[in-house]
Parts: C-alpha cells; structure tokens; sequence
C-alpha cells in the first residue's frame, strides 16, 4: 500500500514536470495537484487488483506501436489504392481474458490493430470483430493481442486473476 | 530569392490538415445516416488536435499545446462517457 | 539530421491524415470508413507528433507533445467502438462487397 501511493505520488509528480515543462517557479501547485490526484486515484482504483510488470509494459507497448504502424499501412494503402479490395465481414470470436480492464483494453485496442473493429462486446466475452478483409487472418491477429495482454496483466487466458 | 517567404513546412502542414477537415466535414453533411454525421466526433478528435499543435510551432505560440492536450483529454472523456451511454443503449432505444 | 528525420515524420504524419480522409470519402459503409478514420488519422497524429517532438527545446516539451497521442488514442477508440456498436444495435448491415471489375 504504501509502495503504491510512493509510486502513485512519484508517478504524477513526473507529470506534473511534463506539463508544466520543466519550469520550477510552480512547485508548489504541483505538489498540491500531484497530491491530490494521488488521493483520487487511490479511491478511484485501488492498488493489488491488477499487476503490471515493467518489462511486460515494454513489450506490450513495442507490439502496440508496431501493429498500429502495420494498422495505419494497411488501411492507407486500401485507401489509396484503385480497387480498394475491401472483403468486409463481422466474424464472432470468444474471448477467454478475464472481464475487466484486460477486456476493456483489448477492446480499444483492437479499433488500432490491422483490418479489426471491435462491434460488440457481451459479458460472456463473445467479441463481434468487423473485419475490412475477411480473407486475412483476422481471428490470428485478435489471439495475438489477447496473449499479449494476457502477459500484460499477469493473467493466465481462460483463468480468473 | 524573390519578397515572398517560404511559408515554413508546420504552416503548410497545418492548413493541408485543415483542408483535409473541410472536406471530410462536407462530405459528413451530406452524409447518407447519422452515424455518418458521428464520424465527426472522431475527426475532431485527431485532425484538430494535429492542426493545433502543427499551429503552436508555426506560430510560435507553445500554449496551443495545452490547448490541443486540454482537447484530447476532453475528447478523451467525452468519447468514453459516449462510449458508455452507447453501451448501455443496447436495450433501450 | 534531427531536422531531416523531423520534417520527414511531418510529411508522413500528413499523408496518412490524408489517406484517412481519402478512405472516409470511398469507403462503402460506416463501418470501413470507422477503420479508415481510427487508424490512419490516429497514425497521422503520431508521426506529427513524434516529429515535432524530436525538435523541440526541452525534454518536458517533448514529452508533453508525446503525452497526447494517448489520450488522442483513447479518445478516437472509445468512440469508434461507440459508433460501430451504434450502428450495428441499430441494424445497419455492413457492406458485404462486390465483383472487381
């Protein structure tokens, strides 16, 4: 717990230096603003539901970046292109991540990976994914990114946190 | 060279994004369903942000950063109170 | 180098906003031109921000530019899930294709 609120404060703190870009002359505000968004957060989400490894984080976001350049590519390129060759098709997909913020994540997520756009999310976890082309290997892509935020979270798919 | 300044690469930029607003925004109003009509809220979301932070360089006006990170953040939180009331809509409407 | 490697982000920021629009005028259904706008405009804003950022002053103005592509990202996600789910509770049919010429 405390680890978690030293964290916190330390987290926002360096956001405080963000925006008000290095300048010190308004120390004292952020030190009131970092103090009350640590309080905020602390009764908004409370620490030990999820953990998130640094490197996990890491990794996660180097596949991110890499899939929403892929995503971007893809899509430009359809655009742009004569015949866009678009083969639209919503396809079903379960989900086996915990409900929650891995779900959540996945989710909005998905609207940035290549060729998906999550439609419809029911709790049961069944995922409707539009898809710009059905003949790629869409359900692939959607396993890929749910095993990385499966590792993300520290969660086992299919298993409760 | 002759009087006329290059106009610097931001500024061009910034008004090539502007352009693409404009007419992605008239081709939006006479868009066939409303749900067509809502793909300027996610417009505004990203090209504005963009025009605005190509403008803070151009410019040399560094508070339309926080004019464009004070956008994002309330496109931000208006996108997920829609996304929300969305959510909730499946039944009811 | 710096600057080269900056304008060069810029320009490549600027062309996917414009294959983002292109895709939002030739798209067929709601749903394609939601992949279209999600994706190329949120790229388009990274690229610019990312070239901005490598030019600027301090390393907190940098990262300040930087800080907004997330909330951009959250932003334009939401909404697009929002819209898509919309449509689809409201019983548009996504566009199903048809031969190339």
């Amino acid at each position: 717990m405390i680890a978690a609120i030293l964290f916190r404060g330390l987290v926002f703190a360096l956001l405080w230096w963000v925006l008000a870009e290095g300048r010190a002359d308004a120390w004292g505000l952020g030190v009131a603003a970092a103090m009350a968004a640590t309080l905020a957060s602390l009764w908004l989400l409370p620490p030990g539901r999820w953990r998130i490894g640094t490197l996990p984080l890491l990794r996660f976001l180097l596949f991110f970046l890499w899939n929403s350049l892929r995503g971007g590519l893809q899509v430009a390129l359809m655009a742009l292109r004569r015949w866009p060759g678009l083969r639209p098709a919503i396809q079903e997909i379960s989900l086996a991540l915990p409900p929650g913020a891995p779900r959540l994540l996945l989710l909005n997520a998905l609207t940035l990976m290549p060729g998906t756009l999550g439609v419809r999310l029911s709790d049961d976890g069944k995922l409707q994914v539009h898809a710009l082309d059905a003949s790629l290997p869409v359900a692939a892509e959607v396993r890929t990114l749910e095993a990385h935020i499966a590792r993300l979270f520290g969660v086992a798919r299919g298993g409760m946190p | 060279m002759t009087g006329l300044e290059w106009p610097g690469l931001e500024l061009s930029l910034a008004l090539f994004l502007l352009a693409n607003l404009v007419a992605a925004l008239m081709a939006a109003e006479r868009g066939p369903t409303a749900a067509d009509r809502m793909l300027t809220a996610l417009l505004f979301g990203s090209t504005g942000v963009g025009v605005l932070v190509l403008l803070a360089v151009a410019m040399r006006l560094p508070s339309l950063v926080d004019v464009a990170l004070t956008l994002a953040l309330l496109a931000a939180i208006a996108g997920i109170a829609f996304a929300r009331r969305a959510w909730r809509g499946t039944s009811d409407d | 180098m710096i600057e080269f490697a900056s304008a060069a982000l810029l320009v490549i920021g600027a062309f996917f906003y414009f294959a983002g629009t292109v895709g939002l005028l030739r798209f067929p259904d709601i749903y394609t031109r939601l992949h279209a706008l999600a994706k190329a405009d949120n790229l388009g804003l990274g690229c610019v921000l990312a070239g901005l950022a490598l030019r600027a002053e301090t390393l907190a103005t940098a990262l300040k530019l930087l800080l907004i592509w997330p909330l951009a990202l959250a932003a334009s996600a939401a909404v697009a899930y929002a819209i898509a789910h919309r449509a689809e509770t409201l019983g548009i049919a996504p566009w199903r294709g048809e031969e190339e010429p």
